[in-house]
């Protein structure tokens, strides 16, 4: 038995709206400069921000999840990001040339081909990379290599590998003793989970013995990054809770979590927010920002359709 | 130091030392058993010391085919009363407090039968927090009822916990993970008795890991106790 109470849908709303309007507003922060361009190593780091942005404005883009407000703005993003930062997908296929047997620009592209941006040139340019005995050889963390195959997945490309296997390799796949979780495990279990369920668009894509052990020990995680304050961690940890078959969307973790928000409606990382120079601010907190954003509306949505209104 | 501290500080030397003593014990290790014999019974803190280890004092009394030190039954029945008189629960003990009273009397009534007569007969201590408490509280405090984690003792409340067993498994993940491993231990007691204890909590690994990371010897009690009693945590 478990005594929680849900945070209220209006609370669990205004943080993601709040995180919008601090996005939309610092929307040129996101921009790649020539330097950028230049330098190939730069250019993934650069675009790892980009790629973040596309999926969590897909996700608020979706039909039912964001309100009329908030979906358009969201659709507006995506469009600055796919016509200004990605140059219409040029700058993909620049990457994917330099870099033919990367899957960087494959795991960002299949975000705006799910929506109907389309760049012929770098799907024909994937092609042969993709029949390499390389491309499935590449070595890679268990649970990116969810995320390439989810990419794959989602284009209607044969996927690379074995959905299943990949799953078996990651540590949440395994169900580890729980208490062993560190931050790194952490974020470990919930890319798991947005790979599972493609970015919470299919929580039943959680198979039942994952989604019994996370309903019985998210909690405890939840519960004690917290009371660390690590907002960037908690709030990647309610989009999982949001995931569940029966999410709590406890409200004495989206209570701090909401009163963690700066004034702006950025996110900061842990603790307080970070005082200097803007863009340096930028790089600090988009990331807990953009995750506010996804874990509002995926509770939100959530909390409507458990009918907790 | 004020008076009070170094009061404090003697006490909890007295009780780490007795703690250490009954971990020993329940290990199957040093002279037999008796609580006359790891405490002095003219010492003024006994009686704190016998209170504040609760059921835990007797608890060696429980492993199978305990020969009772000679003659120790008669000292040590006459230490727990005296313990049992000089910190009786009032109006205002705490729940915690009044549950591990209770367990000590029920303890001495188990373990030390010959010696029935003239133990106090306390209230039922207050139980409607067993269903009511969120996890983090509840676990804060049934780790602390865990002298009471002893065969045949708090039937009834071993029940009751049976029914939030996943919440307790979630407390014990969040207090290790907090490096509580005094919270870790007793939860950790508990979690061994009980039966449905979720096989992915992984409490075996979990108990050991607790007692290489911690000295306490009250940790080292529950611990032991979780291997002897219940067979957890080898």
């Amino acid at each position: 038995m478990t005594v929680t109470t849900p945070a209220p849908p209006a609370l669990l709303h205004t943080v993601g709206d709040r995180a919008l309007s601090w996005l939309d507003a610092h929307r040129d922060h996101f921009r790649l400069t020539e330097a950028d361009l230049a330098r190939g190593d730069t250019l993934v780091e650069r675009l790892k921000p980009i790629g973040e942005l596309a999926i969590n404005m897909r996700m608020l883009f979706r039909e039912g999840v964001a309100g009329g407000r908030q979906r358009a703005r969201a659709g507006s993003l995506l469009d600055f990001a796919w016509r200004e930062l990605l140059d219409g997908g040029g700058v993909l296929a620049m990457h994917q040339h330099n870099e033919p047997f990367s899957p960087v620009s494959l795991e960002i592209y299949a975000v705006f081909h799910e929506l109907g941006y389309r760049h012929p040139g770098l799907e024909a340019a994937l092609e042969t990379p993709r029949r390499t005995a390389t491309w499935q050889a590449l070595e890679m963390a268990p649970t990116r290599r969810l995320g390439v195959l989810n990419a794959e997945r989602r284009m209607g490309l044969t996927p690379s590998g074995d959905f299943a296997e990949a799953l078996a390799a990651t540590w949440l796949g395994r169900r580890p003793e729980p208490w062993t979780v560190h931050l790194h495990i952490a974020y470990d279990i919930t890319h798991t989970v947005f790979h599972l369920t493609n970015w919470g668009e299919n929580p039943e894509g959680i198979p039942a013995p994952l989604a019994e052990y996370l309903e019985l020990y998210l909690p405890a995680w939840a519960a004690d990054w917290a009371e660390l304050e690590h907002w960037d961690l908690l709030g990647e940890l309610l989009i999982v809770d949001a995931c569940l078959p029966r999410p709590g969307l406890d409200g004495q973790l989206w209570e701090p979590y909401a009163a963690a928000q700066a004034e702006s409606g950025a996110m900061p990382v842990h603790g307080r927010m970070p005082q200097g120079d803007p863009s340096d601010v930028f790089d600090i907190v988009h990331h807990p920002t953009l995750v506010a954003a996804f874990a509002s509306a995926m509770a939100t949505s959530r909390s409507l359709s458990a009918g907790g209104v | 130091m004020t008076d009070q501290a170094q009061g404090a500080a003697a006490l909890s030397a007295v009780i780490a030392d007795a703690a250490s003593e009954i971990a020993l014990a329940l290990r199957g290790e040093g002279d037999p058993y008796a609580l006359s014999r790891i405490l002095r019974q003219e010492d003024a803190l006994a009686p704190a010391a016998v209170r504040v280890l609760g059921a835990d004092a007797l608890a060696p009394y429980a492993l199978d085919g305990h020969p009772g030190a000679d003659g120790a039954g008669n000292a040590d029945a006459a230490m727990v009363r005296e313990a049992l008189t000089a910190f009786p629960p009032t109006g205002d003990t705490s729940a915690v407090s009044a549950w591990s009273y209770h367990g000590l009397v029920e303890a001495s009534r188990a373990f030390l039968p010959a010696h029935t007569t003239r133990w106090p007969s306390p209230p039922e201590p207050g139980d409607d927090w067993l269903d009511t408490e969120p996890w983090p509280r509840l676990s804060h405090r049934v780790s602390q009822l865990a002298s009471l984690a002893l065969p045949g003792l708090a039937l009834d409340l071993t029940d009751r916990l049976a029914g939030r067993t996943e919440d307790l498994a979630r407390g014990f993940v969040r207090a290790v993970r907090r490096r509580d491993w005094h919270q870790s231990a007793g939860l950790g007691r508990w979690l061994a008795r009980l039966p449905q204890t979720p096989p992915t909590l992984g409490l075996d690994s979990g108990l050991r890991f607790v007692r290489q990371m911690s000295d306490d010897p009250r940790v080292a009690i529950h611990v032991t106790a979780a291997q002897r009693f219940f067979g957890r945590g080898r």
